[in-house]
């Protein structure tokens, strides 16, 4: 216990004795980690946007006007049982004609003499299956029911928010490895010019019958350190940017950041990590 | 307790030493001389293990230049304290930090740490610049804190290698009779040097001579 209190120590007094390197490796891995997390975030709520728009993606089922009760009853007790639908609903001929006048402001029966509207049924899926693949897949599956006339969907909407969908969650993995692969050699690079200036202290400690993990220790808190710090900051100023635009910026930009605590931890543990990544990475190379 | 077999040790641009025997019993006070280059260096690198005999074998109690693996060296030199011409000491750190160091690193009886650097600076005269940093001292001083250093994990031999080298007459006069104390209380100390006037001053010696990486002579 004492040999590890005297390790964090030293892990602390390395830190501080690298100056500008230290506080380099900080400064850009603070930047960094900035990037990473309100690129984050913004991807998050990119995505929530596009699975509420999602939520209101429906599929119309036409069904022929000769359609019975039963035949019609049978097929709701079909999709029903379909996992992959969240909801039906029918919506008879009388309904139909309803929603018409609501959404064009006229009779349907004063235009025509008739109701030339078909009954049809409106299904919104569960979340898993809101995607171009699963919606042919049900379609497919429906095209044998007889009484069906016409399935419609916006094929064209749904493609496009799934390629948006997807360039966003590849824009954001490439930005946050390219960052991480970044500060790792950073805080390596930097622990490596601590490990070559103290050269000397090194080959004199292992004269002294120090160990291998003894020498290594406090290079590898250094760069935990290193990593605790620079994400420490970068939630301070994550806090600080999403609290400004919360309370000062939201009538202007019409966005509320919404971040929980785990956030800021998830953040600290990731910065940590990727500084003991680092530094392991330049004992490796410079202490075997 | 030290015993070179038949011992080869070269390098690529000459030195080293070859075909070398020679055994240091415990208590032993033993001095190698030689020119610079003659292997005097060699011999002590060998007996702390930081090069290996290319032929014959060195063998430090129960530790063999054979069969010793890389984890067990720091063991080995946890029993084996040094002193340097340049005394190596930690720039950073103050002299009670530099003597320090050594139980933390041998993992040595660490609950008394304090008391026991204390003491070893006070044996050597040291204590009250315990909170100096090894550039306001004198090279004695420097060199008292490495010794310091070298006997706080109470090895069984003490390896010198030129330690008077970059101190004045009255200092390395000072130093050798701090060597022969601690001699006299049992630890074996094997010093290379080439200042063959301070050899004088040991009442009781061993001669290892070396001349073009050959013993010439034992006594």
């Amino acid at each position: 216990m004492i040999v590890i209190t005297f390790l964090i120590k030293e892990g602390f007094k390395s830190l501080i004795r690298s100056k500008y390197a230290g506080a380099f490796a900080i400064l850009v891995i603070w930047i960094a980690l900035i990037i990473v997390g309100l690129g984050f975030i913004t991807a998050r709520d990119a995505l929530v946007t596009v699975n509420d728009i999602k939520t209101q993606f429906d599929i119309d089922i036409f069904l022929k006007k000769t359609s019975t009760p039963l035949e019609i009853k049978d097929l709701a007790t079909t999709l029903t049982r379909m996992r992959e639908i969240e909801e039906v609903e029918f919506i008879s001929i009388d309904k139909a004609a309803n929603i018409f006048e609501e959404e064009f402001g006229e009779d349907i029966f004063e235009i025509l003499d008739y109701n030339p509207l078909p009954p049809s049924f409106t299904i919104s899926l569960n979340r898993l299956y809101r995607n171009p693949t699963s919606v042919e897949s049900i379609i497919s599956k429906l095209r044998n029911e007889e009484i069906i006339d016409e399935i419609k969907y916006r094929k064209k909407f749904l493609l496009l928010l799934e390629k948006y969908q997807q360039t966003v969650l590849i824009v954001i993995v490439f930005i946050f490895l390219f960052l991480t692969l970044m500060s790792v050699l950073l805080i390596s690079h930097s622990i490596k010019m601590t490990i070559f200036s103290r050269r000397e202290i090194i080959n004199t400690l292992k004269l002294i019958g120090a160990t291998n993990n003894f020498i290594r220790s406090p290079f590898i808190i250094e760069g935990l350190l290193q990593g605790f710090i620079a994400s420490c900051l970068a939630s301070i100023t994550i806090f600080l940017i999403s609290y400004i635009q919360n309370n000062y910026l939201q009538p202007i930009f019409n966005y509320q950041i919404i971040i929980g605590y785990s956030y800021y931890i998830s953040m600290i543990i990731f910065g940590s990590f990727m500084g003991f990544i680092g530094s392991i990475k330049a004992i490796r190379r410079f202490l075997a | 307790m030290i015993s070179f077999n038949n011992v080869s040790c070269t390098f690529s641009n000459k030195g080293g030493i070859k075909n070398t025997n020679f055994i240091i019993n415990e208590g032993d006070f033993v001095f190698i001389t030689g020119h610079s280059g003659a292997g005097k260096t060699t011999i002590l690198r060998l007996i702390y293990m930081d090069l290996f005999p290319e032929i014959g074998e060195v063998t430090i109690r129960n530790y063999s230049s054979k069969k010793i693996k890389q984890k067990e060296i720091p063991h080995l030199r946890r029993k084996v304290g040094m002193l340097f011409q340049d005394f190596r000491l930690f720039p950073d750190r103050n002299v009670y930090q530099n003597v320090a160091i050594s139980l933390y690193a041998a993992h040595y009886d660490l609950h008394d740490v304090k008391n026991k650097t204390f003491n070893m600076l006070e044996q050597l005269g040291i204590k009250n610049k315990w909170h100096h940093k090894p550039n306001e001292l004198s090279g004695g001083e420097q060199q008292r804190v490495a010794l310091a250093r070298a006997l706080i994990i109470n090895p069984m031999v003490l390896l010198a290698d030129e330690p008077t080298g970059n101190l004045d007459p009255k200092a390395s006069i000072e130093l050798l009779n701090l060597l022969y104390e601690i001699n006299q209380n049992g630890t074996a100390v094997i010093m290379a040097t080439h200042d063959y006037s301070l050899i004088k001053r040991i009442p009781e010696y061993r001669l290892l001579q070396v001349s073009d990486s050959k013993m010439v002579s034992i006594t």
